[in-house]
């Protein structure tokens, strides 16, 4: 991937903020981006294409007496620069000004992140990724004839970030990712499986396409001949994808102090409070190595850090950008988040960066055993209409199976978990020591007691 | 303008002759305009110039597909051997060959004309209208005490050419709203939302005026508060024009998109087979002026149409693009969208919804002796099997015929299929609503709609 050069990139950024003092901003920051992406599809069992994203672009964000205009280009020509930080500025001024704006951070010292770049994914040639894909897709089918994979990807990612500001920052942030997934379902006499998902994600080169395709086949096929249970209070295990679903829309919004200073978390007024099992223990860690949402510093340029949130089921921290930590006279936690190729289009917003669930002690296997009566949730639908505000949920389970007498008996269909998460939390009986990565989690499995099972 | 037609013609011939059977090159110049209040403050406003393009090829039957955020002739260059050297490599690994319907090639210019141009509106305006809604939110009651507010307009206009002939210009203009508010009282929070979105023009403000829009969003909030809880169960339902849309959209548009079809959706083998009640006409149009679904030509420069899905509960149509269209022998309608030069076009719905039957709200009451009436809703999600779930912001109980009280935190469940054929009387009244619908990473501006439709049974979950 040739031009790709942040010292290029560095250069633009500093010409563009100067410009934007010049012309009368009190304060100027801009965020740049240069990134590639290249992957490779697959559709209804088979290589459907390849597909390659080349993107560059500018964010300026300028401010005039307390008021913040924002405006991108992706022409990176000084030209077109110039006109954006016109419209930037044009767009500060037609802003009010607000008292509580906090200003852009100083220069500061960034922290280490490790295992985030890898050169080899940089050089991957297409054919490599096409075998890839065609490994995770033969394996899957080669499972079981009954299973048919509709989509898939493999996929690798370079992302150069950048982001100047007048207070000094002048940082450069060098990322890598590579991921795989498969959606199957399966088919037998007239019966379809809801779709089953497996996938791997990494920052470095060594996700496992052959194991994905052959666990989202054995997925499919193991949801076949599903059937209906009655309603029942029991216990229910959430895997990693569930549960990242399920905590998104309720705990993780909750904890935004954005949310809590606007009454729109039922977590307000709840530090060094008990809000969940005390087994839960909770990190939001922007500096984990190989985290999927790991860097050197957010998106306003504060350096990322590691906040406890919930420690041994007590809430400890909110999460804060530096707008929302001047109103509470705290620091930010830096989880001002841009993210994306096209991250230069935006501006920042409130976000976990790795929300972490600290590891139990015991196997998957010993999870399930100890369920005499209960679910393995494998997935949620319709977690993004849960209510925030109060961490109400409703949703649908799938693809999921019974448990009885610790053994996985049989998969079930129709079947509705829903509550309060504050509830579900504060039942946890048990949590897994494995860990995977997807979206903004790092989890284990989770076991809840007494989860409401609506069929 | 011609400077650009010269660019992707280039394009397109260098395509062909790197040995690619199908080539298209969509360009785009675009500004985008986006605001978000926070409690009466303007956050952000945000101004943005989308230039770039994607490049789709097709060779010995496999795609590839370059995207790029320029137009800088080097890169479209380097940019399309790139897609056709991917998709030569990808076809070693292909089964099927793949193909594309034949379709007419079409020169057209399409030039958007609204009343009031949103390129023409000052910043000012579009902070005020918007802190006009906040403020409505808020004076509707104490109680309410957050409301965030996002503003959107797109406009500009996009290019494409192929090569089998066809060369469109087409304005896009888009106008979006969506305003989110929290009510509280002692230790209850209420939630709810509404969107406004348009093709037309700025003008939609005139008809959805902050006024309208903040009492609207504060009486809903505010009456959840009261609200109780609702039973677990199946239940007969009244289903209003907004959560009938999205149920058409979710649970039954999404088997149909023709992609899905194939992948083995519950309409897999239901083509020409009744698959709801006699009562159930189903359509997804994309001519409809002004709506928030619709446009003259889609992404693959194929003509929007007005396509028949269900009639009288028989499965009738599908909604394709070129590639599923060829392999199933159905005709393209016109479905293949993407969010911008960013993504291929896939398929999409564009103003999905219930046709009206002839039944007033009241006859559609009278017979239940206790039920729900679903008048919002929040948010909803559908698999490939036809389980649905959609959640609903704003219901009431049904007792005696007669709408009672309000109730919270309900979702509705079950078999699309299933449901549809307990569809036992439809509404004469019409609705329309604005929504956006995410598939495969892109968002989509899309409408859905129809009339009050009663169902003899629904799954109602929520905190039983």
């Amino acid at each position: 991937m040739e031009e790709l050069n942040s010292e290029k990139l560095l250069e633009i950024g500093k010409r563009a903020v100067e410009k934007a003092l010049r012309l009368g901003a009190s304060e100027a920051e801009a965020f740049l981006c240069m990134g590639y992406t290249n992957s490779v599809g697959i559709e209804l069992a088979q290589i459907s294409g390849c597909m390659s994203r080349w993107e560059q672009g500018i964010g300026l964000r300028v401010v005039c007496n307390k008021a913040v205009g924002f405006a991108y280009t992706t022409l990176l020509e000084e030209k077109a620069i110039d006109e954006t930080v016109e419209r930037a500025l044009k767009f500060a001024r037609a802003n009010k000004p607000d008292q509580n704006w906090p200003g852009f951070p100083s220069s500061t010292n960034f922290p280490e992140v490790k295992d985030v770049y890898d050169r080899k994914i940089v050089e991957l040639s297409s054919e490599e990724l096409i075998s890839s894909a065609s490994e995770m897709l033969e394996n899957a089918l080669s499972y079981d004839k009954r299973v048919l994979p509709i989509d898939g990807r493999v996929q690798v990612s370079t992302l150069y970030n950048v982001l100047v500001n007048s207070n000094g920052v002048e940082a450069v942030d060098e990322g890598t990712a590579a991921g795989c997934y498969l959606v199957t379902i399966a088919r037998e006499a007239g019966e379809v499986t809801p779709i089953c998902f497996e996938y791997d994600i990494e920052r470095v080169w060594n996700i496992r396409p052959g194991q994905v395709g052959k666990e989202a086949a054995k997925m499919a096929v193991s949801s076949l001949k599903a059937k209906k249970i009655g309603n029942a209070k029991m216990a229910v295990i959430l895997n990693e994808v569930a549960l990242e679903s399920l905590l998104y829309y309720t705990l993780i919004s909750a904890v935004k102090a954005d949310a809590v200073q606007r009454e729109q978390s039922a977590l307000k007024g709840k530090i060094g409070q008990k809000v969940a099992s005390e087994i839960l223990t909770i990190y939001d860690d922007g500096t984990l190595s190989g985290g999927l949402n790991s860097a050197k510093f957010d998106g306003e340029g504060t350096p990322m850090q590691k906040t406890l949130i919930i420690e041994k089921g007590v809430l400890r921290n909110f999460l804060y950008d530096r707008y929302t930590a001047k109103k509470d006279g705290v620091e930010s936690t830096g989880n001002s988040v841009r993210e994306g190729t096209d991250a230069y289009m935006k501006t920042p917003t409130l976000e976990a960066t790795n929300f972490m669930i600290y590891p139990g002690d015991a196997s998957k296997d010993e999870l399930i055993e100890e369920i005499k009566d209960g679910l393995l949730v494998y997935g949620v639908q319709g977690a993004h209409s849960s209510n925030p505000a109060t961490g109400e949920f409703s949703v649908v389970a799938t693809p999921a199976w019974k448990i009885e007498d610790g053994q996985i008996a049989y998969p079930v269909k129709g079947v509705m978990i829903t509550g309060d998460i504050y509830e579900l939390l504060g039942n946890i009986s048990a949590i897994g020591k494995e860990t995977r990565k997807i979206e903004r989690i790092v989890a284990p499995w989770i076991r809840a007691d007494n989860v409401n099972v609506v069929s | 303008m011609g400077i650009l037609k010269d660019k992707l013609l280039k394009v397109v011939e260098k395509g062909r002759s790197l040995g690619a059977e199908y080539v298209e090159v969509r360009a785009e110049r675009v500004s985008r305009t986006s605001l978000t209040t926070k409690d009466g403050k303007v956050e952000t406003a945000r101004q943005g110039i989308d230039y770039g393009a994607a490049i789709r090829v097709l060779v010995n039957g496999a795609w590839g597909f370059s995207t790029l955020s320029s137009l800088n002739n080097e890169r479209l260059k380097k940019a399309v051997e790139e897609a056709c050297s991917m998709a030569k490599s990808a076809a070693g690994k292909l089964r099927t060959p793949i193909e594309l319907a034949e379709i007419k090639a079409i020169e057209d210019k399409v030039y958007a004309k609204p009343r009031k141009d949103p390129s023409e509106i000052s910043i000012e305006e579009k902070m005020n209208i918007t802190l006009n809604i906040d403020k409505n939110v808020f004076d509707f009651n104490p109680k309410v005490k957050s409301c965030t507010i996002d503003y959107l307009d797109i406009s500009g206009r996009s290019y494409f050419a192929n090569s089998d002939g066809t060369y469109i210009e087409q304005d896009k203009l888009y106008v979006w709203s969506r305003v989110l508010a929290t009510a509280k009282e002692g230790s209850i929070l209420a939630y709810g939302r509404e969107e406004i979105g348009s093709t037309a023009g700025f003008e939609v403000f005139d008809e959805q005026t902050p006024e309208k829009i903040g009492n609207l969003i504060g009486r809903r909030i505010v009456s959840q508060l009261k609200a109780k809880l609702p039973k677990g169960g199946r239940f007969p339902a009244v289903i209003g024009p907004n959560v009938i849309g999205v149920f058409i959209h979710e649970a039954f548009g999404h088997l149909a998109e023709a992609d899905l079809t194939i992948s083995g959706s519950v309409l897999a083998d239901k083509f020409g087979k009744k698959i709801a009640s006699e009562k159930v006409n189903v359509y997804d149009d994309g001519t409809i002026e002004g709506a928030f679904g619709s446009f003259k030509y889609d992404d693959e420069g194929v003509p929007a149409q007005k396509t028949l899905l269900i009639k009288e509960g028989v499965v009738t149509g599908l909604m394709t693009n070129r590639e599923t269209a060829k392999k199933l022998g159905l005709p393209p309608t016109g479905n293949a969208r993407a969010e911008n030069f960013r993504h291929k076009p896939i398929i999409r719905m564009r103003n999905t919804y219930l046709a009206p039957g002839d039944y007033s709200f009241e006859e559609l009451l009278e017979d239940i002796k206790f039920g729900y009436y679903l008048k919002s809703f929040r948010g909803g999600q559908a698999n490939l099997d036809g389980t649905f779930q959609v959640g609903i912001q704003e219901a009431y109980e049904i007792r005696d015929g007669e709408i009672g009280e309000p109730v919270r935190n309900l979702s509705i469940s079950g078999n699309t299929l299933e449901t549809l054929l307990m569809v036992d009387a439809v509404g004469k009244d019409f609705e329309l609503w604005p929504g956006r619908c995410g598939k495969d990473g892109q968002t989509a501006f899309i409408c859905d709609g129809g009339p009050h439709t009663r169902v003899k049974e629904v799954i109602i979950g929520g905190r039983a």
